[in-house]
Parts: C-alpha cells; sequence; structure tokens
C-alpha cells in the first residue's frame, strides 16, 4: 500500500482521513467493503 | 485514481533526493559567496548544508526526517507537506507585506517588498487558473 507504519496508527486513530484509493486497498487488504471499514463520519 | 501495481518510487522519495538537494543547494550558496569574494561565508554555508545532508542521510528511522526527506513520503505526508507549505507561505506573504507597508510608512520607496507581493500575487493566480482548468 505503501505508506508508513505511522500513517496506518494515524488513520486507525482517526487523526488522519485516507484518500479513496487508499481507503479501497485497506478495505481489499482487510477483504472488506469500504463502508464496513471506514465510516463517513457524517449524519 | 492511480493505477496499481506499479511500484517503482520517484527518485525525490529516495533516501537520497533531500541528502543530495541539500549538497546541491551548498554548493550553490559556496559558488555564490564565492563570485561575491566572501569564500569563507561560502564554506560556512556549504558546511551547514552539508551537515544537514548528513543529518538526512544518516537520519534513521525518524518519522519526521524520513518525511521531509523523501522516503518516508507517503499521502499522509504530502498533506502535511501541502499545509505546511501554506502556512509557511502565509507567513511570508504577511512578512513581505508588512514590510512593504512600514517601507512605503517610512518614506522610502517600498522595493524590494513590491515587487515580491507583486511576484507572489500573480504565481497565486496563475496556480489558481491552472489547478482550476485541470481539476
Amino acid at each position: 500500500m505503501d505508506v508508513s507504519r505511522q500513517t496506518i496508527n494515524s488513520i486507525e486513530k482517526e487523526r488522519y482521513t485516507p484518500s479513496l484509493p487508499l481507503a479501497i486497498a485497506l478495505a481489499r487488504f482487510f477483504d472488506k467493503q469500504v463502508e464496513e471499514v471506514f465510516h463517513a463520519g457524517i449524519g | 485514481m492511480q493505477a496499481s501495481g506499479d511500484t517503482r518510487r520517484p527518485f525525490w522519495r529516495s533516501r537520497w533526493w533531500m541528502p543530495l538537494f541539500s549538497l546541491a543547494l551548498g554548493a550553490a550558496m559556496f559558488t555564490a559567496f564565492a563570485i561575491g569574494d566572501d569564500v569563507r561565508q561560502g564554506v560556512f554555508s556549504f558546511g551547514v548544508m552539508a551537515a544537514l545532508a548528513a543529518l538526512f542521510f544518516f537520519g534513521g528511522r525518524s518519522e519526521t526526517l524520513r518525511g521531509i526527506g523523501g522516503p518516508g513520503r507517503d499521502e499522509r505526508w504530502a498533506s502535511i507537506d501541502m499545509r505546511a507549505s501554506v502556512f509557511a507561505g502565509l507567513v511570508l506573504m504577511t512578512a513581505v507585506i508588512g514590510a512593504w507597508l512600514w517601507e512605503v510608512a517610512n518614506s522610502d520607496d517600498g522595493e524590494p517588498y513590491m515587487q515580491l507581493g507583486a511576484l507572489s500575487g500573480v504565481a497565486y493566480i496563475i496556480a489558481v487558473g491552472i489547478l482550476r482548468w485541470r481539476s
């Protein structure tokens, strides 16, 4: 995925919102849909 | 979206980029001082830039050094870099405008701050135009 361990940590702590390609790559890594891994934070 | 599968890293993300850039800038500074007949200051400036290059090259696993230097630069670092650049630009533009106002208020001609302020304004407008056209 070509991102650092610190970036993954920031995503987990919701300090950094990943780009759409990275979000899709992360979801595919876990064999999940994007919306199962990430929430929009709205509504 | 970018195509996946291409794992080649651009040169500016290699561990050589920032050390070589620092050395090149140091060499340019030395040359400028040497042309201005101040070789001693040129050597000092080159030494500072060489030390900076060594810091980036041997910086180890520091995330900050790897992020600034290139090898640790991912999309989060690109975002950090862009926001930091915007902040630095705002500080610089504020300082230039403030210095220009100070110069004018003291009955000076405002140079070179007037030209620098105009340059930054024109650069901003051109950048907005290009970025809007490309997006």
